[in-house]
């Protein structure tokens, strides 16, 4: 057993260094002037470490504002998601309902459709109710996916009816049922849905791009972007930034991946 | 569903109020002493010097008027721009990035006719006035009007014991750049002899320029000779190749500045990019500045440019200031606060030349920036502009990156743009 | 066993025995549309309204500054005469039956891998989570340079193992797709693999001590519990992934941008081309409408071979 466990851990080991590779070209091209960091070959090692990289970021662009600006879209955003999302799986999943079937299909259909499609006339609605240059018009447009919905849906699936008829049976009323035994138990499938929706609108630019004009309300993504000019880009910035924007993400990642243990759904079972 | 005809309509209501409101505003006997506030779509702020000066002098020269930069990535902002007209945004002057965009709004009708206003400026003096022309109607006059240079390392030329490109021939070019490629900078990187960047109009646009040759027509014959030089040039290892410098996305900065190449074709935005990195401290590179090669020895330098101009919107809600914002920019006074930061501004005089400082003082860099040269346009503009640059775009990539010969890419090129453009 | 019969497969007969039921009473439709009312009604304003709307573009000739007005199968015909449209129909399906299984079997794989008890679980996760964050330009970049064809590692190793012609990768018409496509499975997986990780939680670890008593040996464990319990996690996975999948974009604007020539140009890409950057919203919306008919067509045969499996 132990020599299997090392194994596996080599195996491991080896297979995160191929999957950081860019990530550190990354930190290398962060700590680099503008002008050193595409070249050929490839400098892994800058030749001239740029700290003063970190620093001068904070300055050059107001990224504590915009790093605020993001942290609030994404936690709105990946609250409601859940929220509304495990809502509506649970009456797609465990109720009877006319038209349940063919809405979901209409859930179902819309994730097929690109962005692009209907970006426009998405855009002529948010200028009608005038909240183009407004963080709610990113939040409602990306509170109520069909994503969360369908993904709670099936984790739904998996926990059996009869738990549900059970507790029917002691009087409980569905919001209660949803309550007290959905959340608790759907737990991992919240903790994906949450951290998932928290690092698509963390990393998501063309949204923000199209409806914020004001540069008090700009995300990090935008803020980044802004380094990039008509003929050029300040391509050491945009790393050191990008390296600093990832960093709460890998947070909220260890944290949120806690909860895939082994064990937590049939504890909850059993209880 | 029912709610979007209803919207469209509201929204075209709307319009209609607001453009109302623009022409009696317009015509009216409006005080020209009253605060405003001005609306004006620029990019980049912080790494766009020129739009903060021009405000900055403009705000000076009139003091009731305010400007409120409505800023936009310059990455995306053809796309947000249409997106915002899309809505019926009311940003009082707009910023077009190049030709091609202007006239994309142009012919959709959300410019305002600036042609009477153009008639009273000294339009002898703006250059790149013409592309602006559709039909006979202006709406947009340019402020800025860059065209493309050679820049070289006369640190390099030196070391080899060569003379500066003075008015070269391309085949004079090509030798130079196969001497000069030798050796590796202090970082260990080789050094080329000319460094051509990937977009197609360093190969195409300079063919244009220089045999007459037109872009929109179908018949690109004239390509020919310039991409065999190109391609004889990264063969040789004279030039980085186009394979490498596309999928690394090589900044052509990188290669002037670091001094890996001794020679780049590349447009006069760039001087004011040399002198930040020299005065930042990142490049110490001895640069100067010579005319873009030619076919032939003698005759006057062709080379080709594009301007970069102001617009008023359709729906602007101070066509007035709007204007006078325009004349400030695109005049003498606008062009010295252009040039003192080293852009180059569409106004010409001496005033502005002198203004020009960033320029390197050698008789060869000024004989560049002012002699009489042919500027030819980029990529003309008509309806099919955008899809047939998509086409040679393609083709180019295609032809550099040695998936197809020069003549066959040529050919295909051709027949694309005729089957399924023209 | 887990009942995980997708409730879908209802809506099969007609109208079931509903009529009479709905009449007894309205209450159990008043609970369940209460339920999905708070997502539907933002669902519906900002996603389904503007979706059908843009999507019933492709048969008028429209642009925000002008009335609609209908033309029929114009745009249709415009997109069928585009050699573009056909060459990136042929790159996105490509695309499609590369990146869909390759993804699938590695994120699945991970996330078995990663399942389990081990030092520093949190810190591997993490690790294979965060190609999926790395900044895209850094991304292109490192991977353009893996596969650079003269001096790239891959194209080293090729040769070291005696391939004596490496391929051109990104920097060949023939290549690029593949080069992009394991780009992308790379970026990809630690997305898949958290679905798969919450899916792997629902399977109770009692059917594995019973297998494990049976006598089951890991493939036969993995074969009966594992993939039947996965199940409506896999459902979910390959539906996404199929979708990423045919809309991709991102990735090949920032890699590729469609090159070498057209050699990796896919549909989304034509798409924002046509309509944000040239303003023709109906021929832009004809092709979503086939990008949205062959993903839904590839949905609905998912969902019936899922439903055949099941019966």
């Amino acid at each position: 057993m132990g020599v299997r466990k090392v194994a596996l851990s080599v195996l491991l080991v080896a297979l995160c260094l191929l999957v950081l590779v860019p990530f550190v070209w990354m930190i290398s091209s962060s700590l680099k002037h503008d002008n050193q960091v595409f070249t050929v070959p490839t400098q892994w090692v800058p030749r001239e470490f740029v700290w003063s990289n970190y620093a001068d970021i904070w300055t050059q662009i107001p990224m504590l504002a915009y790093l605020r600006n993001s942290a609030f879209l994404a936690v709105t955003i990946s609250f409601l998601q859940v929220l509304t999302g495990s809502f509506a799986a649970y009456g797609f999943s465990k109720l009877r309902f006319p038209g349940r079937d063919w809405l979901f299909l209409a859930y179902l259909a819309t994730i097929a459709v690109p962005w692009q499609a209907y970006m426009i006339p998405q855009y002529l609605i948010m200028e009608q109710v005038g909240l183009v240059d407004t963080h709610l018009s990113i939040i409602l447009l990306q509170a109520f996916g069909a994503f969360g919905v369908f993904l709670m849906r099936q984790y739904y699936q998996s926990i059996p009816d009869e738990l549900i008829e059970a507790a029917r049976i002691d009087g409980l009323s569905e919001y209660r049922i949803w309550w007290r035994i959905m959340v608790p138990l759907s737990r991992p499938a919240i903790a994906s849905l949450g951290l998932l929706t928290f690092v698509s609108t963390w990393n998501d630019y063309m949204g923000p791009f199209i409806y914020l004009t004001s540069n008090e309300l700009w995300t990090v993504q935008l803020g980044l972007r802004s380094f990039v000019g008509q003929y050029d880009a300040a391509y050491a910035m945009i790393m050191t930034g990008s390296v600093i924007s990832v960093l709460p993400v890998v947070l909220v990642f260890l944290l949120g991946q806690r909860q895939f243990i082994q064990g937590i759904a049939t504890s909850g079972l059993k209880g | 569903m029912k709610r979007y005809p209803s919207a469209l309509a509201a929204i075209a209501a709307a319009s209609a109020i607001v453009l109302a409101g623009c022409s009696s505003s317009g015509s009216g006997p409006a005080d020209p002493s009253a605060p405003v506030t001005l609306t004006v779509s620029a990019w980049n702020l912080d790494k766009t010097p020129e739009f903060n000066a021009l405000f900055d002098a403009f705000e000076a020269a009139h003091p009731n008027v305010t400007i409120q930069p409505v800023e936009i990535l310059a990455d995306d902002y053809p796309e947000k721009v249409a997106t915002m007209l899309a809505g019926g945004d009311t940003t009082d002057v707009l910023t077009m990035k190049n030709v091609t965009d202007y006239a994309r709004y142009a012919n959709r009708g959300q410019l305002l006719d600036l042609t009477d206003f153009v008639a009273e400026l000294p339009t002898d003096k703006i250059a790149g006035l013409e592309p602006f022309d559709i039909g006979g109607k202006y709406a947009a006059v340019p402020y800025r009007q860059d065209f493309w240079v050679l820049y070289y390392n006369k640190a390099l030329f030196d070391a080899a014991g060569l003379p500066y490109p003075d008015h070269i021939t391309w085949a004079e070019y090509s030798e130079l750049a196969k001497k000069l490629t030798s050796g590796t900078t202090a970082d260990g990187q080789k050094v080329y002899g000319t460094y051509h960047h990937i977009w197609r109009s360093v190969v195409q646009a300079v063919a244009a320029a220089q045999t007459g040759g037109d872009q929109l027509s179908g018949d690109y014959g004239f390509f020919a000779d310039q991409y065999a030089l190109a391609l004889d040039l990264q063969n040789s290892g004279a030039a980085l190749d186009f394979g490498t410098a596309n999928t690394q996305k090589i900044n052509y900065r990188s290669m002037f500045e670091t001094g890996q190449t001794a020679m780049m074709p590349m447009g006069t935005w760039y001087i004011a990019g040399i002198k930040a990195a020299i005065e930042g401290g990142t490049s110490s590179v001895e640069w100067g500045m010579a005319p873009m090669p030619q076919i032939n020895a003698g005759g006057e330098t062709a080379t080709f440019g594009s301007p970069t101009a102001f617009a008023v919107n359709e729906n602007a809600e101070h066509v007035d200031a709007a204007k006078e914002f325009i004349r400030f920019a695109t005049g003498g006074e606008g062009a010295e606060v252009l040039a003192g930061i080293g852009v180059v501004p569409a106004y010409g005089s001496d005033a502005v030349t002198a203004a020009f400082t960033a320029l390197p003082t050698d008789e060869l860099s000024k004989a560049t920036f002012t002699e009489d040269k042919e500027v030819v346009l980029e990529m003309p503009v008509s309806e099919v502009t955008s899809d047939i640059d998509t086409i040679l775009e393609e083709e180019h990539e295609l032809i550099m990156a040695g998936q197809k010969s020069i003549a066959d890419g040529i050919r295909d090129a051709g027949d694309r743009v005729k089957n399924e453009v023209l | 066993m887990v009942s995980t019969a997708p409730a879908l497969r209802k809506r099969r007969p007609p109208e079931p025995p509903a009529p009479t039921r709905r009449r007894r009473s309205l209450r159990p439709a008043l609970v369940g549309w209460s339920f999905i009312l708070p997502n539907f009604l933002g669902f519906a304003l900002l996603t389904l309204v503007p979706m059908v709307f843009g999507l019933a573009l492709s048969f008028m000739e429209w642009s925000p500054w002008g009335d609609p007005e209908w033309v029929g199968f114009e745009n249709f015909e415009r997109m069928l005469r585009n050699s573009t449209f056909w060459i990136a129909l042929w790159n996105t399906t490509y695309y499609a039956a590369g990146h869909i299984p390759l993804t699938m079997a590695v994120s699945l794989g991970l996330a078995l891998l990663l399942n389990r008890t081990l030092a520093g679980l949190g810190f591997f996760r993490t690790a294979f989570f965060l190609p999926y964050v790395t900044s895209l330009v850094a991304v292109a970049v490192v991977w353009n340079m893996l596969f650079n064809p003269a001096s790239g590692p891959v194209n080293q190793f090729l040769q070291f193992v005696g391939v004596s012609d490496p391929p051109g990768w990104t920097s060949s018409t023939a290549w690029a797709m593949p080069a992009v496509i394991v780009a992308s499975v790379w970026r990809d997986m630690g997305y898949y693999m958290v679905l798969f990780l919450a899916g792997l939680q629902t399977i109770p670890t009692e059917l594995y001590e019973a297998a494990r008593v049976d006598g089951a040996n890991a493939w036969q464990r993995f074969r009966n519990v594992t993939l039947p319990g996965l199940r409506p996690t896999t459902f979910f996975v390959l539906i996404m992934c199929t979708v990423a999948s045919f809309k991709v974009f991102d990735l090949i604007v920032v890699m590729t941008d469609g090159g070498p020539g057209r050699a990796t140009k896919v549909l989304s890409q034509l798409i924002y081309e046509e309509g944000i950057r040239e303003g023709r919203f109906g021929l832009a919306s004809a092709i979503s409408l086939v990008l949205f008919l062959l993903v839904a067509g590839f949905t609905v045969v998912q969902f019936l071979l899922q439903r055949r499996r099941e019966d």
